[in-house]
């Protein structure tokens, strides 16, 4: 019995891991964020930019749709290398996904207008 | 309180989530703020470490984290970028500007290395503060032996370990990016499971990790 019981717990337990996916699929977003965090440089800023094209592009999380922040964070970054344009489409785009942003992405448009 | 402190010491009854973080059951907060990491530790770039790999175990369960490069702005602009100040006074402000329904408060200890066994030792705590109540909601701190001498093998899900290694241009920061990611891993996997979990609501019952916990990790931690 007590077998048994641990046989059906561990399949359980090993069910549960194969089929937790994540809620969203970050590509190399940790290390080129660092990169970019400590550098700012050219380089890192466009290791960076490819990172979240990624993300955005080939996600792969549960959810399927683009994580929360990564949008406003391309959009900041394209900002921080003078594509406005751009740059405010993709906050714009963060505010369609999550209103909850809507209230800081209004605070950093007034930001670049001053 | 004084089962609660019993039963933690015991360890045979894990307390439930819905317990340990009542205040986050009972507000369902929404919006995360990371607060930029306290270093004092030793080691200067241990901050960078921890914030740059935060957002992810947090929004994976389900919250939505404030973008970290366009919160840092923010900060900056208004004076508030120093998480030390606000460690111990009111959070309200942060309401006001960001929308934040909590904040999260990472203090690194301890971040020490261990040349020849190519250890770190890392010791980190997180505090989460409801930014309504200024009532802590979660807290835990891990004394992290990290061991970097474990190859980094094809173990690791989703491809994201294989990710990190092909990008190894500083294979130091690569390694050190990883221990602070493994540490932030193991941390919040008990975390509430967040509006966009599948889980939200539903896992109160499940057990809260110990508040004071020792963990050995490796790259291969997911």
């Amino acid at each position: 019995m007590k077998k048994i019981l641990f046989i059906s717990l561990t399949v359980l337990m090993l069910a549960s891991c194969t089929t937790q996916k994540p809620l969203y699929t970050w590509g190399k977003y940790e290390i080129t964020s660092y990169n970019y965090l400590k550098n700012s440089d050219e380089k890192s800023t466009q290791k960076l930019i490819e990172t979240y094209q990624n993300i955005i592009e080939k996600q792969k999380g549960s959810r399927g749709v683009v994580p929360p922040g990564v949008y406003a964070d391309y959009g900041f970054v394209l900002l921080q290398a003078n594509k406005t344009e751009e740059g405010k489409a993709m906050l714009l785009k963060e505010v369609a996904l999550y209103p909850e942003s809507k209230i800081f992405i209004d605070r950093i448009l007034k930001i670049i207008e001053e | 309180m004084a089962v609660g402190f019993l039963s933690s010491c015991t360890t045979t009854a894990p307390i439930a989530k819905s317990v340990a973080y009542k205040g986050m059951y009972d507000e369902k907060p929404v919006t995360i703020l990371l607060m930029p990491p306290i270093n004092r530790s030793t080691n200067v770039e241990a901050k960078e470490y921890f914030h740059s790999t935060l957002n992810i175990p947090i929004a994976n369960a389900g919250f939505y984290v404030i973008p970290t490069f366009l919160s840092m702005e923010i900060l900056k602009k208004e004076s508030a970028y120093d998480a030390e100040l606000f460690l111990n006074s009111p959070l309200t402000k942060f309401g006001e500007v960001f929308g934040a329904d909590l904040a999260v408060f990472t203090i690194i200890h301890k971040w020490d290395k261990s040349g020849l066994a190519a250890k770190v030792y890392v010791q980190v705590e997180y505090i989460i503060k409801s930014i309504k109540t200024d009532e802590i909601v979660y807290t835990r701190t891990g004394d992290v032996t990290y061991d970097a001498s474990v190859s980094t093998g094809v173990g690791g899900a989703w491809g994201a370990l294989a990710d990190i290694a092909a990008s190894a241009i500083n294979t130091a920061a690569t390694k050190y990016v990883d221990v602070a990611r493994a540490c932030n891993a193991y941390t919040f996997k008990d975390l509430p499971a967040g509006k966009y979990s599948p889980t939200y609501g539903t896992d109160g019952e499940l057990p809260a990790g110990k508040k004071i916990f020792k963990a050995n990790l490796n790259s291969k931690y997911r």
